[in-house]
């Protein structure tokens, strides 16, 4: 069974480790083919009508994501590395609540055989940022975001 | 209720400095008074009623109309959007990967049926 976990690694990255019960060449596909990642991308109910992977470093990724409630939120990415079937590094805006861009995130996921299965890990890290959204990054500090998700949570109780 | 996006960045920004995070996290205490509140910092009396004043347009304190004391006491609206955005972000990545794991799972039980490694039906 497939595991996920969040957890922070050094300088405010964002590290989610899964374990697939695929080989590694499929799971590498499922990433990389436009069809199989328009199955797949973006969270429970949402359909992905557009999505186009220019798989070369410097290639575009547009992907538009459309919610159950019919809203679509464009998002778009450029390749940096492509190390068939081991790793894929791209650039992607992270967009807010209304598909505004807020900052831009380098994800990095690497893909490891691990008998028969294959251990992806996958880690976002903001590069670039504007001064508003500035304070969003420390927010990716698992420390900083636990102590902020607990304070959150007495609050909303009171 | 999601805030606009601009009043996320000024909830954000309110957020970004340490001394206004122990500010949120004392008055998390309890309302308190300017000078409760300045106790323990190393610090004057206007640069701790600036920081209150920025987490006060942020929506992230509100501060009593009682002439002399004016407690002050935060809000927890505008927090909770900002963990709410971190969990949303985690989100996303989480539930793709469940769909990945079934996409998985379905093109590799269709590559059996299929005889040999058919890796992408619709």
């Amino acid at each position: 069974m497939a595991t996920g976990n969040i957890m922070a690694g050094e300088e405010r990255e964002l590290v989610l480790t899964r374990v697939f019960d695929a080989p590694r060449e499929l799971v590498f596909k499922a990433w990389t083919d436009p069809k199989c990642v328009a199955v797949w991308w973006g969270p429970h109910g949402f359909a992905n009508p557009v999505c186009e992977l220019d798989l070369r470093p410097g290639g575009a990724i547009l992907i538009h994501m459309r919610g159950s409630n019919g809203v679509v939120y464009p998002m778009t990415g450029v390749y940096q590395e492509v190390v068939e079937p081991e790793r894929l590094v791209f650039t992607s805006a992270a967009l807010d609540d209304k598909g505004n861009p807020m900052f831009e995130v380098l994800t990095t996921v690497t893909f490891a055989e691990q008998g028969g299965k294959t251990k992806q890990i996958l880690r976002a890290r903001v590069i670039k940022t504007t001064a508003q959204a500035a304070p969003y990054i420390a927010g990716m500090e698992q420390g900083w975001t636990q102590s902020l998700e607990r304070l959150a949570e007495s609050l909303a109780k009171t | 209720m999601p805030l606009a996006p601009d009043h996320l960045s000024t909830t954000l920004a309110a957020l970004s400095d340490p001394t206004r995070r122990a500010i949120l996290a004392r008055l998390a205490a309890g309302q308190a008074t300017v000078t409760e509140i300045a106790a323990p910092f190393a610090m004057s009396m206007p640069a701790v009623s600036r920081h209150l004043k920025v987490l006060e347009r942020a929506g992230l304190i509100t501060r009593g109309r009682e002439a002399q004391w004016r407690p002050c006491r935060i809000t927890a609206a505008p927090l909770k959007d900002v963990a709410d955005w971190v969990a949303h972000y985690q989100r996303f990545w989480t539930e793709s990967f469940d769909r990945l794991d079934d996409y998985l799972r379905d093109v590799q039980k269709k590559g059996e049926k299929h005889g040999h490694g058919k890796h992408h039906g619709r």
